[in-house]
């Protein structure tokens, strides 16, 4: 398969998903008890007003037509207004996605640089202190509360030494506490994965080949051991950015941090469905990009995954 | 002729959860220059772990915990790991036996024939590609520049293991171990490939110990034989010896084990090798001997000089011919 063609072929494996996505939350969004006409009208509305508000949100329409007008919508570019800002919906999610792409970045990048290196350590001594250690605090990190760890983050660091802010975005100092309370529980499953990968990939057969050439250790290691690691450690860290892009919810919500995953809570609180709608969209459609790029970088580690993809 | 390596008393035992499995306990054998040394023996006989621990190659739970290895009069048990750097790969050489696992698989072959060169000549794989695709053409691939930027998984088996073989004989090795080298090939294949490594051998002038449970290609092949039962040599001699009038019932055995001409007949020796955490009292092949009586089973044979070779085996005596 030629690389344009694998690409075509993924593009329109993309577009169904997300079809199927968009009409997976479309109906999951209708059948959740609430109304938005309700909710924008006031409690002291007529019976009258609350329906030529649903007339002017044309939510009086059957589903279906609904649905299509949607997706007819989208593909125009055109993702609706919020309901509850009045806003279009493509700008309140363009207003929150530096927030949470510098956020998803810093948490990844600060996880990366803490697991590969302990995880490889604990691979190679397996029965050092320091690897018990290693994989004690990965467990921990790992199976820990992630608003807990926030809480407890905010009370040192904020309440007590009042080194860092304990809300909101704006400086590099706002960065810091959400993005290790996020890379703390990244880095558990990735020091895991690395280790376990990495003692795998030590115990191969070409490995031996490589100590009976008389390579010394450095080169068995980054040659024969680190590269053919690689394939799960990737795997993990693109569904955790994946993950990350659609927003982390409970750590922005305790921070206040105003990315994505907050405004994701707020719009289905609000029954806000053109904006939810969106929002979803735009997970789904970074979930798919991330997979591509992870399933091309496969190809760049193994040979044998590009010759059976896109070489 | 001149000693290349003196092993003595060698023990290399495994240390697992549940005891300690004696692979190889208290082997002693010499090879001399220029001599093919067969070592046979089944599955679990000790044979690849003693080419391991001669290449340095043992790795936890394996252990050396005694004897000596004195390669060209230094042993090399007394190396630090720089030290035995420059042996691996340069004067001794391993040849592994499963073509499939031991290439890596996200490297063309030619720089992992490279890699070998640059092992003990410095630099990068980059500048020994040219000295890469001259060593696959030594072990005669075929459009060997064209394959040298191939993976493992574009050649087949018998070329993955005469590229094997290039990294192996890449420095000029002293010394060749050829761990079951064929027996992972078909069998129209391994012919060939025993024939080119003999020729190698005979080019570079190095000694070579070629270790499979094919005794009878061991008799084509090599100058003397080393059959090894559960850890320890049962018979040792030349190939001579070993064809005309084996001594050890084991080796009795390994020999009829094969199919007969025409017959295609397969007799097989009952039983199998005895766990080596707790090896049998007396002989270890005892169990499964059918000749075996009350010493047998209480006295270990020691290995005696009988009838030109070496034999561990209370039927025979000390100097005297048949028993």
């Amino acid at each position: 398969m030629s690389l344009g063609k694998f690409i075509a072929k993924r593009a329109f494996q993309a577009f169904v998903t997300l079809i199927g996505a968009l009409l997976v939350v479309f109906l999951i969004m209708r059948i959740l008890p609430g109304d938005p006409a309700r909710l924008i009208a006031g409690p002291e509305a007529s019976w009258e007003d609350i329906e030529n508000i649903r007339k002017m949100l044309g939510l009086d329409k059957p589903l279906y037509i609904q649905f299509i007008e949607y997706v007819k919508c989208v593909f125009k570019g055109d993702f609706g207004k919020s309901i509850k800002y009045g806003t279009p919906v493509i700008n309140e999610i363009l207003a929150r996605l530096p927030y949470t792409v510098l956020l998803a970045v810093a948490a990844e990048a600060i996880a990366v640089a803490l697991a590969l290196p302990l995880g490889v350590y604990s691979a190679l001594k397996p029965n050092s202190t320091l690897s018990r250690f290693i994989s004690a605090i990965s467990l921990f990190g790992a199976s820990l509360p992630i608003f807990w760890l926030a809480l407890i983050f905010i009370y040192i660091f904020s309440a007590k030494l009042k080194w860092l802010p304990s809300f909101g975005a704006g400086s590099w100092k706002h960065l810091i506490l959400p993005s290790f309370t996020l890379a703390l529980l990244l880095m558990g499953n990735l020091t895991r994965i690395t280790r376990s990968s990495v003692m795998e990939a030590a115990s191969m057969n070409h490995v031996t080949t490589a100590v009976a050439k008389g390579l010394d250790n450095g080169k068995v290691l980054r040659r024969h051991v680190l590269r053919v690691s690689m394939i799960p450690i990737v795997t993990i860290m693109g569904l955790q950015i994946g993950s990350l892009l659609g927003g982390a919810v409970i750590t922005e919500t305790v921070f206040a941090w105003p990315g994505i995953g907050s405004l994701l809570i707020d719009s289905i609180f609000y029954r806000d469905y053109p904006l939810a709608q969106g929002i979803i969209l735009f997970i789904v459609l970074a979930f798919v990009i991330v997979n591509l790029a992870v399933d091309f970088i496969y190809g760049l580690i193994d040979p044998r995954v590009r010759s059976r993809t896109w070489s | 002729m001149s000693i290349v390596l003196d092993v003595r008393n060698l023990k290399v035992y495994y240390e697992l959860g549940n005891g300690v499995v004696k692979a190889v306990d208290n082997v002693s054998f010499q090879l001399y220059k220029g001599e093919v040394l067969g070592i046979a023996g089944e599955s679990g006989s000790g044979k690849s772990t003693l080419g391991q621990a001669i290449a340095g190659l043992i790795r936890p739970p394996g252990r050396i915990v005694g004897g000596q290895i004195l390669f060209k009069g230094k042993n090399l048990l007394e190396l630090s790991e720089s030290e035995w750097r420059k042996i691996r790969g340069k004067e001794i050489s391993v040849i592994f036996q499963d073509p499939n696992s031991y290439l890596n698989p996200v490297y063309t072959v030619g720089f992992q024939v490279a890699e070998a060169v640059e092992a003990h000549n410095g630099g990068s794989p980059k500048h020994y590609i040219h000295k890469a695709i001259e060593l696959l053409k030594m072990v005669r691939i075929a459009d060997a520049p064209r394959r040298a930027v191939n993976y493992p998984f574009q050649l087949s088996g018998g070329m993955k293991q005469r590229v094997l073989t290039s990294i192996a004989i890449a420095n000029k090795p002293e010394l060749i171990i050829a761990d079951e080298p064929t027996s992972a090939l078909d069998v129209t294949v391994q012919a060939e490939v025993v024939e080119l490594l003999l020729e190698l051998k005979k080019e570079l002038g190095s000694s070579m110990i070629f270790i499979t449970h094919d005794l009878p290609l061991l008799l084509e092949i090599a100058d003397r034989i080393m059959v090894m039962y559960a850890g320890k040599i049962v018979e040792l001699g030349s190939s001579h010896h070993i064809r005309n009038n084996p001594l050890h019932p084991y080796t009795r055995g390994l020999l009829e084990s094969v199919r007969y001409e025409r017959k295609a007949k397969l007799k097989s020796i009952p039983g199998s090798i005895p766990s080596l955490i707790s090896p049998p009292p007396g002989c270890r092949f005892a169990p499964r001997c059918p000749f075996a009586y009350e010493k047998c089973r209480k006295i270990e044979p020691p290995l005696k000089q009988v009838d030109g070779r070496l034999v561990a085996c209370h039927l025979f005596n000390e100097g005297g011919n048949d028993g």
